[in-house]
């Protein structure tokens, strides 16, 4: 095992594309939190000191507006550790190094969990250290251990689910697509759609129901581990109250272990 | 030293049977040459053997399954693919990167990186690399570990003739250590001059293992050439040997079935004058198209030719 991790470490330092996505991300995440810290800096409303911490280390996506970017970029790194072994017929040269197969799927799945969550506590500490220089009030430290525990989590479980994307379809380019449209387009569809029917009921306030299932569209429900307010809220109407941060944390959590389960099953049977 | 054994290798596609009930010994100190049409399952085969592929039987190395070894590129070397490596990873970090699992330090990297001649592009990024290039730094991949045992699958595509023979030598002096070398070429003279032993498939199934020698003279091909200006008096009697005879373009007689004392004794007895006489042994060639003649799965027709030609 010691020596799969070995590869994975020497895989992961000796790629460009692991330096140029956490260089975007974390150039991303610095811009932005200067922008935003020196905007509230100057604004004479009064906003929760909470508050300006989440929006500094999400980049405004607490309020459930946007996707956590972080979450999108190092989640391609999850795609490439499995789906560069295909692209570059690199998985035999890989498996005859290391021919435990549950070996290299295990160091790939740590190599992943370490690599994001570094990431999320790297952007966590860029709007720490926003907050200092400009003067701004430290969060507390509740909403500092939710947020940081939110991010690093969800940011973890998507990239572990784009690992799973790319090992199950073998195909980089398929890998990407679903871990970039599966949260944002198929989901939102999937909600446009249950919302309608919903609304056009004969009762559409009506308490539960089938859009029960909106609470366990999987991103979307990950998405509470960060977010403090969002679009659903305003859907309550509709009868639908979504999970919390726990509830909706568990959800994802099982779809991403459901993917990686199915990823490793079929790592373990198919042909390299 | 490592004693490779197959038994019973087999493997399908969708009903289709690539590779059928392989069994075959690779003993020690020998190249052991692998040959078989385009389709014939070579490629599968060695997969097989490595366990990347998933199918029936099993491939043991010194009694070992391979991906029970510990540190498996210190025992076996295995080249597979044309190209398997990142095209934007230096060649010596993906060489450093292969060796990390298996205990390798990074001087025995620098040391295969000149073995193979790849030196002066060792922090070059492969994915510009001539598909010789290529070539060579999966080789490298090979030698990596010193192994005892060395799979190449078709380790000379795109070599230029002196990487070709680079290799062979190469290749000659790992047997001549003792290691085991199975190796699969399409380069039949090559493979005439470096096999020792051959293992021959088609359609997936054994058509012949042993050495080299006895592949060829058992192929049938072997002839006497006799030039003669009797042939009226010489054909009856070869006749009369069982043997058969044709003419060959350039008017030498070609006789099969029958061994040069006994062509000579019969032209001796019939009265002929014979002014040349000799024994033409079969190429390893010629005995791998006999051998395989009905066994390839792509085969090209001359027609194509024609239909191209008349649509110009």
């Amino acid at each position: 095992m010691i020596g799969a991790l070995r590869y994975e470490y020497l895989r992961l330092r000796t790629l460009r594309s692991t330096y140029w996505l956490i260089g975007i991300a974390m150039t991303f995440q610095l811009v932005m939190s200067i922008v935003i810290a020196a905007v509230v800096a100057n604004s004479s409303s009064a906003i929760g000191d909470d508050t300006v911490f989440d929006v500094l280390a999400t980049i405004g996506a607490s309020a459930g507006f946007a996707p956590l970017f972080i979450a999108f970029i190092i989640g391609l790194l999850g795609v490439f550790s499995t789906g560069h072994e295909y692209r570059h017929g690199m998985i035999r040269a890989t498996l005859t190094a290391i021919p435990n197969r549950t070996h290299v799927f295990v160091a790939k799945v740590l190599s992943t969990v370490v690599v994001s969550a570094l990431a999320a506590l790297l952007c966590i500490l860029i709007a720490l250290l926003c907050l200092v220089a400009f003067g701004l009030e430290m969060p507390s430290v509740k909403d500092f251990v939710d947020m940081t525990a939110g991010t690093t989590i969800f940011t973890v479980l998507f990239s572990l689910s784009g690992l799973a994307y790319g090992a199950l379809t073998r195909n980089q380019t398929a890998a990407v697509a679903l871990l970039l449209l599966v949260p944002t387009v198929i989901e939102a569809i999937i909600r446009a759609i249950v919302i309608a029917i919903k609304g056009f009921s004969d009762d559409p306030q009506e308490q539960g129901g089938f859009v029960q299932i909106l609470k366990f569209l999987p991103y979307d429900a990950g998405g509470k581990l960060y977010t403090r307010a969002s679009i659903d809220d305003l859907l309550s109407f509709l009868g639908y109250t979504p999970f919390g941060a726990v509830g909706g944390g568990i959800v994802m959590a099982v779809f991403v272990a459901a993917l990686l389960g199915g990823a490793y099953a079929l790592f373990l049977r198919r042909d390299a | 030293m490592a004693l490779i054994e197959a038994r019973a290798l087999g493997k399908s596609y969708r009903g289709h049977r690539a590779v059928d009930d392989l069994s075959f010994t690779v003993r020690p100190g020998s190249v052991t040459g692998f040959l078989g049409p385009n389709g014939s399952g070579k490629s599968t085969t060695m997969r097989l053997m490595l366990g990347l592929d998933r199918g029936d039987g099993a491939t043991t190395f010194d009694g070992v399954p391979f991906d029970r070894l510990d540190r498996p590129m210190r025992h076996v070397g295995a080249l597979l693919e044309a190209k398997p490596f990142h095209p934007t990873r230096h060649a010596r970090n993906h060489l450093r990167m292969l060796a990390a699992p298996n205990a390798i330090d990074d001087r025995r990297v620098d040391e295969v990186i000149e073995m193979v001649g790849l030196t002066q592009v060792g922090r070059g990024k492969p994915g510009k690399f001539s598909l010789g290039m290529g070539q060579r730094l999966g080789i490298a991949a090979a030698l990596l570990g010193d192994p005892h045992t060395l799979i190449l699958d078709e380790p000379s595509n795109g070599l230029d003739p002196q990487g070709i023979t680079w290799l062979r030598q190469l290749l000659k002096h790992l047997a001549a250590q003792g290691r085991s070398v199975f190796v699969s070429s399409h380069l039949l003279q090559e493979m005439a001059i470096l096999a020792d032993e051959l293992v021959v498939i088609g359609r997936g199934r054994m058509l012949a293992n042993g050495p080299v020698q006895d592949f060829i003279s058992h192929s049938g091909l072997a002839s006497v050439v006799v030039r003669t200006p009797d042939l009226a008096l010489l054909g009856p009697a070869l006749e009369a040997l069982g043997a058969t005879a044709s003419t060959d373009d350039d008017g030498a007689v070609v006789v099969r079935g029958a061994t040069a004392e006994q062509v000579g004794d019969a032209a001796h007895a019939a009265g002929a004058r014979v002014h040349q006489l000799m024994t033409r042994q079969a190429t390893l060639e010629e005995a791998f198209l006999a051998a395989t003649g009905l066994a390839e799965e792509f085969r090209g027709t001359q027609q194509a030719d024609h239909q191209v030609e008349d649509r110009r």
